[in-house]
């Protein structure tokens, strides 16, 4: 340990002499000299948060947010996904300072905040509702945040004309909320929030009043805006399009508990838990028999290979998207590398992008299974009816814990 | 006003016969009911205008016109005495409910504490309690009050101004209290939360957000109180010392001691300042539209 330390004095002598920066220096050495380094202190650190509101029924208190523990990177753009109730918006509140933990710690940056009020946070908030002042203009709306912290004026002229830019509201600084398109009042909220340089910028499911063609073009410029300024933004949303879409992670909620973590292709592609699988996108739940640690069999019969993780004999559930089964007909030749299950397609929808086959395998104990294929050029079509088989790669099969 | 409103809507609305309209019969007993209501409330107002400029000394007697009761009035120390002391109830009733109960209807949409219920039961009483009755409880209250007062401070304190603007604070407080609470229902929560998240203190979140958006509900309500202690008689008389009577008590006390001339005088003044404050208070809920 010391000898370490000293070789990367040493070593850091030169090193430190070119760079002013001394941080980097001492990760840099410490990178090469095998010494630990602490992780860089995440934007917001909950541990064993808990929110419990007065008053259910029987006087019992409602359990909003129950024991969380979650960490949000720096710079990352994170994303609540949950249905309404599921304490997601509640979690929001409580870093934001609008509702305090009834247990547990919240960090900002390493700093405890939980009991602060939130004037003293160094976050700011775009709200549903927007909450624009309808008596300020638009100029004064987003100078409202500087003008309470007694910035001087010019500064606070030059850091609103700069925010009114990045949000591309020019021409507008002089008009009244009520005056705007909601997609404007949706800027203007968004500016009001930046302009203060907030460590962390909370967002309120505020594309949630908008239709659908604005709300698509606000994720981009949503994103773009995220990705210029660098600034950790926490989402939150109901809509999973939007988390896919947006989210460097996702975190899924439900009844006020952390359901998985993770970046949008492991909560699509690896969901840990029915409710996960069934909430994101259109899911295929299979009840499976492990045999062994690679393989299992489904009720009709059919044996795929999937890490199961269980014993043998025990039962698992097995996800699988739409998107990723194929269609072949059943009396073609069979693709070893490939699991199948021979089945008759029931029902044909037809959703212009894609056509969706129902299709049910086994006589007593039938397995239901939805394709989708794309609509693309050259692509077989397959009428009610058919015998066919559905065929996928083993690995686009998830097991889930529950 | 409405009477071009009832004539207008007897003219056919659509060319077609076919369509089924009220009978002439009915269209004009509605509008012959409008007149009459109109002589009934508006009669009495002409008539007691004109015999306000009426030169007898006889009420009902016509001679010819003339400001004399104008005149006499303005030179009547007693009617100046009563009017000064019912500007000054008005003002500082008007300003300590208008506080009171703004802050009062604000506790109760903003805020959550034990016992808010049954406050938010018991604040709106006096919109319902009968005048009378209130007037004994303040009588009696003040009579205890000044006993104690005696008693342990040996200050004596008696009837007057003071106790006159106490009790219309009184019941004002309820009155602004439920015109301020209308007003904050309509305004979003999430703005005070984020003048909160913008680095608002309490206070500046208050005075920068809240109460610009309320102004016009304070106003109005600010407006109602003055209206209301204005025009008070009942409580006023019975907490009233000697000396202190306002402008309404000292009319309703010429009255009995025989109807004057110079009552019309000082009822049409009452009338012209009640009328500006309604034209106000019309004024700032047109505004209040707006917004």
């Amino acid at each position: 340990m010391d000898d370490h330390q000293l070789a990367g004095t040493l070593d850091a002598g030169p090193l430190a002499a070119k760079t002013p920066v001394l941080d980097t220096v001492t990760t840099e050495v410490a990178a090469v000299s095998g010494i630990e380094v602490d992780a860089p202190l995440p934007a917001v650190r909950l541990q064993g948060v808990t929110k419990r509101f007065p008053g259910g029924r029987n006087h019992d208190p409602v359990v909003a947010v129950d024991d969380l523990d979650l960490d949000i990177r720096d710079g990352e753009f994170f994303s609540l996904l949950g249905p309404s109730g599921c304490g997601k918006t509640t979690t929001l509140r409580m870093i934001a300072g609008f509702e305090y933990p009834s247990a547990g710690s919240l960090q900002i940056f390493g700093q405890e905040v939980g009991l602060e009020p939130p004037n003293k946070r160094p976050v700011n908030t775009v709200f549903q509702s927007y909450a624009l002042f309808p008596h300020m203009t638009v100029a004064k709306n987003i100078a409202f945040g500087l003008e309470m912290q007694q910035l001087p004026v010019d500064e606070i002229d030059r850091r609103v004309a700069e925010v009114i830019e990045l949000v591309q509201l020019q021409g507008r600084e002089g008009r009244r909320p009520k005056q705007l398109s909601g997609g404007q009042q949706q800027r203007v909220a968004l500016a009001r929030a930046l302009v203060n340089h907030p460590k962390v910028l909370l967002l309120d499911e505020p594309l949630g009043a908008l239709d659908l063609k604005l709300r698509q073009a606000m994720q981009l410029e949503l994103k773009r805006i995220q990705e210029q300024v660098g600034i950790t933004f926490v989402y939150v949303t109901h809509d999973q399009e939007e988390a896919l879409t947006m989210s460097d992670r996702i975190a899924v909620m439900d009844g006020g508990r952390l359901l998985q973590v993770g970046d949008p292709e492991e909560i699509y592609d690896r969901p840990r838990t029915r409710f996960v699988a069934d909430f994101i996108g259109d899911t295929n739940l299979l009840i499976a028999e492990v045999l062994d640690a690679d393989t299992a069999r489904l009720y009709d019969g059919t044996v795929v290979r999937v890490p199961t993780g269980a014993p043998a004999g025990s039962t698992v559930t097995l996800a699988v998207r739409p998107e990723k089964l194929g269609l072949w007909h059943a009396d073609a030749e069979r693709d070893l590398r490939l699991d199948a299950l021979t089945g008759t397609i029931r029902r044909v929808t037809f959703l212009g992008n894609a056509i969706n086959y129902e299709v049910v395998a086994g006589e007593r104990a039938p397995v239901e299974l939805v394709v989708r294929q794309g609509n693309t050029p050259g692509i077989e079509h397959f009428a009610d009816g058919e015998r066919v088989r559905v065929r996928w790669l083993p690995g686009s099969v998830a097991v889930l814990e529950d | 006003m409405s009477l071009t409103d009832t004539s207008g809507a007897s003219r056919p609305l659509v060319a077609d016969d076919s369509v089924i309209r009220p009978k002439r019969g009915v269209e004009r007993l509605l509008a012959g009911n409008a007149w009459l209501v109109f002589a009934f409330l508006y009669l009495p107002i002409l008539l007691l205008f004109v015999l306000s400029f009426n030169d007898n000394r006889v009420v009902g007697v016509w001679t010819e016109p003339s400001l004399r009761w104008y005149r006499a009035m303005i030179t009547d120390s007693a009617v100046l005495g009563a009017l000064r002391n019912s500007i000054v109830v008005a003002f500082i009733s008007t300003v300590v409910s208008t506080i009171l109960g703004t802050a009062a209807g604000l506790s109760l949409e903003r805020f959550r504490y034990r016992g808010q219920r049954t406050y938010d039961g018991l604040l709106y009483l006096p919109v319902i309690i009968p005048d009378v009755t209130m007037a004994v409880m303040m009588l009696l209250f003040f009579v205890q009050a000044f006993d104690l007062l005696g008693a342990m401070l040996g200050v004596s304190a008696t009837f007057g101004i003071g106790t006159i603007s106490l009790s219309h604070i009184a019941f004002n407080i309820s009155f602004v209290a439920v015109v301020v609470r209308a007003r904050i229902v309509g305004l979003d929560p999430s703005l005070e939360e984020a003048a909160a998240d913008l680095y608002a203190s309490r206070w500046q979140a208050f005075r920068r957000v809240t109460l610009p958006l309320i102004a016009p509900g304070v106003a109005g309500g600010a407006l109602l109180a003055l209206t209301l202690s204005l025009d008070e008689v009942v409580i006023t008389s019975f907490v009233a010392g000697p000396g202190s009577t306002t402008l309404p008590v000292y009319v309703f006390g010429l009255v009995r001691r025989g109807v004057t001339p110079l009552i019309n005088a000082v009822s049409v003044l009452m009338l012209v300042g009640s009328m500006l404050l309604v034209l106000a208070s019309l004024l700032l809920s047109r505004q209040r539209n707006t917004t």
